[in-house]
């Protein structure tokens, strides 16, 4: 079943004439010609679509709380906000480590992320539109360029819409590569031109969001689902995929597994099946044994060969799907060289706010590195470092110091238990995931070598 | 609306947060970024942590709002895990050096290590200087960025004590709307500061130092000039005290706000100058006196202001003059200068109390002593960090010499008495040395916000109307409100006066004044919250309630004084005999009015 893939080797990205003879833009003619909004968003809702980005939350619903804000009310007033209208955004800021669906979508197929957006603006009133990209994508910000052009030309976006009353206009946002700026708030704080940062909720975007005006924030691929539902019914769509979340899904394999890269696929499929169905990934790489996979990008929970029969659903379940993106590892890994990747991403992508994210990802990375070359801790420098150093030298050469290490462990606890609990917003808890995973896993290998 | 916090019911506002709840009702939450005097903040120190029944994971109390059926723990095992956790990784990354910190004993972090036994390193300091090789090695990657900005004569930032509260950030933006301060950098690098870190360039209020749970930003630590000073035998220290210092110096050692002592001279003036003398101060001048001199001045000035036609002009007519502002505070006259210096012309030019008694100590007391100015050092203790730079400007000299040497602030000089382990409260009540003679109650209502209104009002009334005033209280602008305005006839004039505090009314004020929308003929700004008493170097902590308890003791000594009209003080009636002439002459333009200065960028 293909939905976001089907087209794009018969597509040339350039050139919105291709995209146009695989039925593109019929959607956005038949939203804007045939349907008023409240029949869009009721048409989103049925199909069940759930967001790309990871929480997987309803896209109708979130656009309903959108479309049933007034404009200008006294609240919003209260709330300083500065400008009228609402705001469409589509959130193309993908850096999970591992995940590159967005970025191909865009890269293949552009046209697909703008339809949908232009449909999600028109279906809740918003005038403007922004795509906002993570500032190292320079290509795929210039293939979206050429493509909002051309589909200006078209008279896609813009104003007077296809000759009807509506304008919408579409601004690309390069963002300065953060990814923190995939959260919707600091996304909407980096457009307004302050520290990109999440936000207190509430109030949510959909009530307040940029300039203080209603605005919401999707995933590039939910919008690249958006086309199909009204080009086939929403009914069509439901019905594909799993029942609590319908739909295909792009996931990127990883790691040890023979072919790497976008696949799609029904959501639902389990992890077995997508690593070691021919379709997907086709098994290992010769020679290399399952260790265990990582679903959903740094951020994500580590699944053991026992429990890749679990089906990938947004929804109630143990491995979340997150990013969709399944990292394979096999048993030659060395799972200190991950943790310090997860540590270290965390830390340098903690924005800085609160602090159980900013010192705890900081102090966690600095154990990885510890683990990592095998050092032993040193708890204060005031009484450094002779003792230390000389623990270290014996340690070095083979004498083990079991208490040291020790304290390490009980550090790691502690930040791991205050990220997952107390951070202002999720990245924190999505530092500790992976960890708490590994050391419950294989706790002994860390810190018994 | 009823929720439950630790079992109990507790009735609440809709919109409560847990915490505000919680302080109504006397229970304690830990916290270091929710000061009371800023809105509510975001929960960036996680230090307020709450079990309820509504979340697995711990909520801020500070944002999460009471709603129905919520029940809230505020003390249990995982609350306590929480807040020592993040304590410890806070206590890391600050750099402890606790004996010889200005915030020592007064830091809310160190208060927090201790209530939460911080007692070891459990991470290796990463905010630290380095001693010896080994150490750089060790710490090479465990960088921190440190910031020390010690370019003006104010404020000092060190960031080695910076928790990233960000207190001071919201205190610029919500009470002044300068926004000198902001967040550079992320991650582990997240560091308060100015914009690409020029040296602070701000209006030197000094709120941010005031809301500083550490010694992150401080106010300039002058006490070993003073000590300098003292030390050396061929200076004369003269030490002047200001209004509003008397009224709040005890809360440095212990004594509530508003604390009254029995019988004697009001509240710690006695002390504070018997402290001075103590230290090694050879004379212990009332800056309250100059406060008469500036209302008889400033009184001065403002009629013939109304005399001459020139008042009450709306912004069109901007060439004819518009509203005389007060000029004594340093604050307020330098944003006028940086952000709206068209309204310079409307500045008073008389000099602030500090400056005029600075000026007179070196020349009309110098010559009757017959002492060489050169060996004064003149000495003011203030309420305020802007002060300091007052003190410095250029056009603040007398002859060769600067009126004013060394300005220390309370916390200052409390932090030198104690160092010297002179604890005033132990001291016996002396009284300020009478060459210059003493002050009446409408110079102590300086102190507070609306005050040089009031004392303005009791003189320029009896000057307008020629008769003597029968209530001496103009309550039209006493309290606390931010932005007060009154009309006052007098003989069928009206005479339209206005008083804000805080910078963010002030900026409101002139927005009206400008559109047109306001007319007035005299405005009194103070940058600080409610004036002098909530002033930038004032003792910590500083919140609503406090500043209250002290207007309170303003307003009574005001009441309790012997004379309360300024024109009315016998020394000040000496001091224009023997040596200034009339007030608005010209000895008294040169040596108490000063000028200003275009400092705007644009």
């Amino acid at each position: 079943m293909n939905i976001l893939t089907r087209s794009w080797d018969k597509i040339n990205p350039l050139d919105i004439g291709s995209y146009i003879r695989q039925r593109g833009y019929e959607a956005l003619q038949k939203a804007i010609r045939e349907m008023v909004p409240a029949d869009v968003i009721k048409e989103i809702k049925i199909s069940g679509l759930r967001g790309r980005g990871g929480a997987g939350f309803s896209t109708g619903e979130k656009w309903e709380m959108a479309a049933g804000q007034n404009s200008r009310s006294d609240l919003e007033r209260a709330r300083g906000a500065t400008s009228n209208g609402k705001y469409f955004i589509c959130n193309l800021d993908e850096s999970e480590p591992g995940t590159y669906k967005d970025r191909t979508i865009a890269e293949k197929n552009p046209h697909q992320i703008i339809e949908g957006l232009l449909i999600g603006a028109y279906a809740i009133g918003a005038k403007k539109a922004y795509i906002y990209i993570n500032g190292n994508y320079k290509k795929q910000a210039e293939i979206l360029r050429i493509a909002v052009g051309q589909a200006r030309e078209k008279e896609f976006l813009g104003r007077g819409i296809l000759g009807s009353a509506i304008d919408i206009e579409v601004e690309i946002f390069e963002g300065a590569g953060a990814y923190i700026c995939g959260e919707e708030t600091a996304l909407i704080n980096s457009i307004e031109g302050k520290r990109g940062e999440p936000r207190l909720k509430p109030p949510f975007p959909p009530v307040s969001g940029l300039f203080g005006r209603p605005t919401i924030v999707n995933n590039a691929e939910t919008l690249a689902n958006i086309p199909y539902i009204l080009r086939q019914g929403a009914k069509k769509y439901s019905q594909i995929g799993s029942s609590v979340s319908p739909g295909t899904k792009l996931f990127i394999l990883s790691g040890a597994v023979k072919n790497k890269g976008a696949h799609e696929a029904p959501l639902g499929i389990t992890p077995q099946e997508l690593i070691f169905n021919s379709l997907y990934g086709g098994g290992l790489e010769t020679g290399k044994e399952f260790w265990f996979a990582q679903i959903g990008g740094a951020s994500g929970r580590l699944v053991p060969a026992g429990k890749l029969d679990q089906p990938l659903t947004y929804g109630n379940c143990e491995y979340p799907l997150g990013s969709g993106s399944v990292l394979v590892v096999d048993k030659n890994a060395d799972l200190k060289d991950l943790l310090l990747s997860w540590a270290g991403f965390f830390h340098r992508e903690s924005c800085g706010k609160c602090v159980p994210c900013r010192e705890g990802t900081y102090r966690l990375w600095e154990i990885a590195k510890r683990l990592k070359n095998n050092d032993l801790p040193l708890t204060n420098c005031n009484n450094a470092s002779e003792r230390d150093i000389n623990i270290n030298k014996n340690h070095k050469e083979g004498q083990l110091v079991r208490g040291e290490r020790e304290k390490d462990r009980e550090n790691i606890e502690d930040i791991l238990w205050t990220l997952s609990r107390t951070t202002f917003c999720p990245l924190g808890k999505f530092a500790s995931v992976a960890w708490n995973d590994a050391i419950k896993m294989f706790g002994k290998k860390i810190f018994d070598k | 609306m009823q929720i439950k916090i630790n079992n109990k019911p507790y009735s609440c506002e809709d919109g409560d947060t847990i915490l505000a709840v919680c302080k109504r009702n006397g229970i304690s939450i830990p916290t270091l970024c929710a000061h009371p005097d800023l809105l509510p903040g975001e929960g960036v120190c996680r230090m307020c942590l709450v079990e309820t029944n509504q979340s697995k994971c711990l909520v801020s109390s500070c944002t999460q709002k009471a709603c129905e059926g919520l029940e809230v723990l505020t003390e249990t095992m995982g609350v306590n895990r929480a807040r020592k956790i993040n304590l410890e990784l806070l206590w890391a990354d600050h750099a402890g050096k606790c004996a010889g910190c200005k915030k020592n004993g007064r830091c809310e972090l160190q208060n927090l290590a201790e209530a939460y036994s911080i007692d070891e390193f459990k991470f290796v300091p990463r905010r630290k200087e380095l001693n010896s090789e080994n150490e750089l090695d060790m710490l090479k990657n465990n960088w921190s960025h440190t910031v020390v900005d010690e370019k003006n004569p104010c404020i000092s930032r060190d960031s080695q004590y910076c928790i990233e509260c960000r207190s001071c950030v919201r205190a610029c933006k919500e009470i002044q709307t300068i926004e000198a301060l902001g967040v550079n950098y992320r991650s582990s690098r997240t560091n308060v500061g100015t914009p690409y870190e020029i040296p602070l360039d701000c209006i030197f209020c000094g709120q941010c130092s005031a809301v500083c749970p550490t010694a992150a930003i401080t106010e300039k630590d002058d006490t070993e000039k003073l000590e300098k000073a003292l030390a050396d035998p061929k200076k004369l220290v003269v030490v002047q005290i200001a209004p509003s210092v008397r009224f709040t110096f005890a809360e440095e050692f212990g004594i509530p706000a508003g604390t009254r002592l029995t019988g004697g001279q009001a509240f710690w003036e006695g002390k504070m100058v018997a402290a001075l003398r103590k230290l090694g101060a050879d004379k212990v001048f009332d800056t309250t006196l100059a406060a008469d001199l500036t209302i008889v001045e400033e009184a001065t000035e403002l009629l013939r202001r109304i005399k001459s036609g020139k008042k009450g002009l709306a912004s069109p007519k901007r060439s004819e003059g518009g509203p005389m502002f007060t000029s004594c505070c340093p604050s307020w006259v330098l944003f006028v200068e940086k952000y709206y210096p068209e309204y310079i012309p409307d500045l008073s030019s008389c000099k602030s109390p500090q400056q005029m008694l600075g000026a007179l100590t070196k020349t009309y007391w110098a010559e009757k002593e017959k002492i060489n100015p050169k060996d004064i050092v003149s000495v003011a203790i203030m309420p305020c960090t802007s002060k300091k730079y007052e003190a410095e400007r250029p056009e603040m000299k007398t002859g060769e010499q600067q009126d004013v040497d060394i300005v220390l602030t309370v916390r200052e000089l409390a932090r030198l008495l104690r160092r010297k382990k002179i604890n005033p409260s132990y001291l016996e009540d002396k009284k300020f040395d009478p060459a210059l003679g003493s002050a009446t109650g409408a110079g102590m209502l300086f102190a507070q916000s609306g005050g040089v209104t009031e004392a303005v009002l009791r003189t320029a009334v009896e000057k307008l109307t020629g008769e003597e005033l029968g209530k001496l209280e103009f309550e039209v602008v006493r309290g606390e409100a931010e932005y007060k305005c009154a009309e006052i006839e007098i003989n069928n004039t009206k005479l339209r006066v206005a008083i804000v505090h805080e910078i963010r009314n002030a900026r409101k004020l002139l927005g009206e004044i400008k559109a047109g929308r306001a007319e007035y003929d005299f405005v009194e700004v103070m940058a600080c919250p409610n004036g002098c008493i909530g002033g930038g170097g004032q003792p910590q902590p500083a919140n609503q309630s406090v500043r209250k308890a002290r207007i309170q003791a303003v307003l009574d000594c005001d009441k309790s004084m012997p004379v309360r009209k300024s024109h009315e003080n016998p020394a000040v009636k000496k001091i224009y005999k023997e040596f200034l002439g009339a007030p608005g002459g010209e000895k008294a333009e040169e040596l108490l009015h000063t000028k200003f200065e275009n400092k705007s960028k644009s």
